[in-house]
């Protein structure tokens, strides 16, 4: 037969592209059988009834509903392994199984340890410390600059930085990483690796492609569902040695990401925001919950045990602004606030304040962002 | 024998002559009413019978036929009721015809034989050539505001032939009822704080932009639209007759003379686009659009109309007018109006602040799809409202009042009037670029908005107009400056709800 030629890799791939197959039980069948004939028993329904114990990572066995092989059974016919390996082979994606030896260390021992990882880039680039940088998506600019600055240095210091290419700290995550030459930014996806999500994030998820590697648990063609983005979420904590959260809603993926890495762990870091601030409020409760708080990167560099470098406080570069620029200036809080209230605590008109203001953005002083100004602290992101 | 008798219909908001053909002659007895009439106006028979009946008079038992003409005119409504009943008395001689001619006749009768008030009194008044017009008591206001015609009314049928023959002087009219004057309005002196959408209130007013205001619930969104129309000029005299006609036709009571003051229309966002727009299967009544003619018409919660609905919008907006066809008539309403959209940022409803937002990318996506592109773009000023913190609605000095502000707002109009249009936002390009240069660094800032992608070709000229507006408001001369136009693109942010997250 021509099929049995075809690698181990290429079974599971069939097998991890079948509904109802997550990771746990694909860990449990792979625990009891060659992957080739798993895929035979699945597609003529002759699995057993249930997998002796021992199989799953509590030691337990797995049972297998008869309707549970019924639904495998029919849906394994519309898979040919055959041509479903040939397809990531030809879109040049890397599979790899647990037991491969690329595969990584930390992840291969873990208890949820995902079966098989589809990788876009270069696997080689996966080695050396690995740092998390995760958030919410709807983030402030104070969290988006945080999260850029950090990204830029770590990766300046031969960091590598794990994120989950969503919008908001994600991104800005990733971007910092790519805006300087340093260590390849890692990506670890909630879909198929041809399923971009979210689509705003094409480039950026190519450029990490190119620069690093991007990975995913799940075959071509698995479009973005909700679930797998928790469940992503485990292998950012397992890759990596220290998790910063750096803004997150009192309920949130991060959170999540915070809760896997500490379940292993893993050091969790927290970057402090203004109480009041609603993307602050998950970071601030893990705070108090006992996160270490991050001031600047030194305090992530100290985390993972390495001597944090001598860096001088760059000098101010920014031109001082001087008359009304100045009373703009001084008026603003560090919380970002509507122009409203800038005129209503300057008492200046509002075209002199615009104008103003435009001069300080692009001085650096302040942002701009569908009508709210929030100032830029010293280095901040541009 | 024959009678003819004067009257008029409604078509839309226009009345139509119609003159009222009734013939009296041997045959079996019938009655039959022909020349296009609708089903209330078929009904006439039996409330005329009736009404002349229970006024002492005779109904010929004769063959009787009502003919309407212009035959091609479709009759709706009840305003022939006098007319056909006055037409039966002169053909079946029980009335010399001597007395009606040169009278025009407009109301509808009672069983009783009393006269009673018809939609549109006005635009049928309009319409008669007739020197003298008859009509019910309840009307004699409303129509009277025809200068030309001499208008008399009588209560029923009764009085009204007495008058005719004059056997009895000609009824009183009823008295004016008293209207409280200057009610309604709402004062801007009850809004504290909110000082960037007052700003924005003045400009829309000065300058005719449509204004939208996208803000939490709570904010005050609708006290704050409440007083736009308290802050625009008196209907000119054109405008004001248009307007009456308007809602004379949809069958307000008009009291006090031509509406004078701008009106305020704030439908529901249940409406369906004929009642936004106008018509109806009858005859094509005026929709919400007409009614707010030359006034405001606001759109509380603007994302849950209906699309059908808000695209309808797009060509009035453009036009001034609204021009409805059916298969039988065609008709063009005015609809010349100032919108003022509501709206809240996001479902949720807090997603002005930045990162407060907790709505999912389905839902903002599905929001953002509610307002087409080109309505959002016919919004010359698109304003963030923010809840008011506590300090503003507690303390601080009472804001100026609406009469300060109309004040100004007068005053920039009338610099708009001697460039020859009516406002701002009706100068045409060529007009704007005559009538208000820029200075270097004012073209500079519009440069670097172009650049950056945060202006639009199309979204130019409107901040440009927007920015006209301001430098008249403030009485400034000459070519427009930096502030002006740095203002103006302050007034026209993106909503929030456009902005899709930052990457970096």
């Amino acid at each position: 037969m021509v099929k049995a030629r075809l690698p181990d890799e290429a079974w599971v791939v069939a097998l991890s592209r079948v509904p109802g197959v997550g990771p746990a039980r694909l860990r449990a069948l792979l625990a009891s059988d060659e992957p080739a004939s798993l895929w035979r028993s699945v597609c003529n329904g002759t699995l057993p009834n249930e997998l002796p114990s021992g199989v799953s990572s509590n030691g337990a066995g797995l049972r297998l509903p008869q309707a549970l092989r019924d639904q495998w059974r029919s849906a394994s016919r519309t898979i040919d392994p055959e041509a479903y390996w040939k397809a990531h082979v030809e879109a040049g994606i890397g599979v790899m199984l647990r037991w491969s030896p690329s595969f990584p260390e930390e992840l291969a021992e873990d208890d949820d340890a995902p079966a098989i990882l589809f990788w876009l880039g270069d696997i080689d680039r996966l080695a050396g410390t690995r740092v998390a940088i995760v958030g919410t998506r709807r983030a402030s600019r104070y969290g988006i600059d945080v999260a850029n600055e950090f990204a830029r240095e770590l990766s300046l210091a031969g960091v590598s930085v794990v994120s989950g290419l969503a919008l908001g700290i994600d991104g800005a995550a990733h971007a910092g990483a790519l805006a300087v030459e340093g260590a390849p930014p890692i990506a670890v996806v909630g879909s198929g690796l041809d399923r971009v999500y979210p689509r705003a994030h094409r480039s950026l998820w190519r450029a990490v492609a190119e620069r690093g590697v991007v990975l995913s648990e799940y075959p071509l063609g698995s479009s973005a569902v909700a679930w797998q983005f928790p469940a992503r979420n485990r292998i950012i904590a397992a890759l990596s040695d220290v998790v910063v959260v750096v803004e997150s809603q009192s309920t949130g993926g991060a959170l999540g990401t915070a809760v896997e890495a500490a379940r292993r762990g893993r050091t969790v870091l927290a970057v402090p925001g203004p109480i009041t601030a609603p993307s602050s409020a998950g970071t601030n409760q893990l705070l108090f919950d006992g996160c270490g708080p991050v001031r600047d990167v030194d305090d992530v560099l100290l985390a993972l045990g390495r001597e944090p470098e001598r860096r001088r406080v760059a000098a101010e570069q920014r031109p001082t602004p001087i008359g009304t620029a100045k009373d703009v200036l001084d008026a603003l809080p560090w919380q970002a606030i509507p122009v409203e209230r800038v005129l209503s605590a300057t008492g200046l008109e509002l075209g002199l304040v615009m104008l103003v203001l435009e001069q300080l953005e692009n001085d650096g002083w302040v942002s701009q962002r569908s009508g709210w100004i929030e100032r830029i602290g010293r280095g901040g992101a541009r | 024998m024959l009678a003819t008798i004067g009257s008029a219909t409604l078509s839309g908001i226009d009345g139509v002559p119609v003159t009222v053909e009734v013939h009296v002659a041997n045959g079996l007895p019938g009655f039959t009413v022909v020349g296009l009439p609708d089903a209330s106006c078929r009904e006439a028979r039996d409330r005329v019978r009736a009404a002349l009946l229970t006024s002492g008079y005779s109904w010929p038992d004769r063959r009787t036929t009502v003919n309407l003409a212009p035959t091609s005119v479709r009759k709706v409504g009840a305003s022939l009721d006098l007319a056909i009943a006055i037409g039966v008395l002169v053909a079946s001689e029980q009335l010399p015809a001597d007395v009606v001619a040169d009278r025009a006749f407009l109301a509808e009768v009672g069983l009783d034989g009393s006269l009673r008030h018809v939609p549109g009194a006005l635009s049928l008044a309009a319409a008669c050539s007739q020197p003298e017009i008859i009509v019910a008591p309840a009307s004699y206001s409303e129509a009277s505001l025809v200068a030309g015609p001499k208008f008399r009314c009588a209560a029923d049928l009764r009085t009204l032939v007495d008058a005719l023959l004059a056997e009895a002087p000609w009824p009183r009219p009823p008295d004016e009822p008293i209207t409280a004057s200057n009610v309604g309005d709402a004062d801007l002196a009850d809004v504290r704080g909110h000082r960037l959408v007052r700003f924005g209130l003045e400009v829309a007013a000065a300058g005719g932009h449509h204004i939208l205001m996208v803000g939490p619930p709570g904010s005050g969104k609708t006290m704050l639209a409440e007083r736009l129309p308290g802050l625009l000029p008196d209907l000119d005299d054109h405008t004001a007759f248009d307007t009456t006609r308007v809602h004379s036709a949809a069958g307000e009571s008009i009291v006090g003379g031509l509406v004078r003051r701008p009106p305020l229309r704030a439908p529901h966002h249940g409406m369906s686009a004929v009642a936004m727009v106008g018509g109806g299967s009858h005859r094509l009544r005026p929709g919400e659009i007409s009614m707010a003619h030359g006034g405001v018409l606001f759109l509380d919660e603007m994302g849950e109309f209906g699309a059908v609905v808000l695209d309808s919008l797009r060509q009035p907006l453009e036009e001034g007018v609204i021009r409805l066809a059916r298969a039988e008539t065609r008709v063009e309403l005015p609809a010349r109006f100032l919108l003022v959209g509501a709206m809240n940022p996001c479902p949720c409803g807090e997603g002005v602040v930045p990162a407060a937002c907790r709505c999912s990318d389905r839902a903002l996506e599905r929001y953002r799809r509610r307002l087409s592109g080109p309505l959002l773009d016919r919004f010359d000023l698109r304003i963030d409202v923010h809840r008011p913190d506590s300090r503003q609605l507690l303390g601080g000095s009472a804001a100026e009042s609406s009469a300060v502000v109309a004040n100004r707002v007068r005053n920039a109009r009338c610099r708009a009037i001697e460039r020859g249009v009516r406002c701002n936002a009706e100068l045409s390009s060529s007009a704007l670029e005559r009538t208000s240069p820029l200075e270097t660094d004012a073209s500079a800032l519009i440069e670097r908005s172009l650049e950056s992608g945060r202006l639009s070709a199309r979204g130019m000229r409107r901040v440009w107009r927007v920015a006209r507006t301001i430098a008249d408001l403030q009485g400034h001369d000459g070519a427009l400056t930096a502030e002006h136009v740095a203002s103006a693109l302050h007034l026209r942010t993106d909503p929030a709800f456009l902005v899709r997250s930052l990457v970096n």
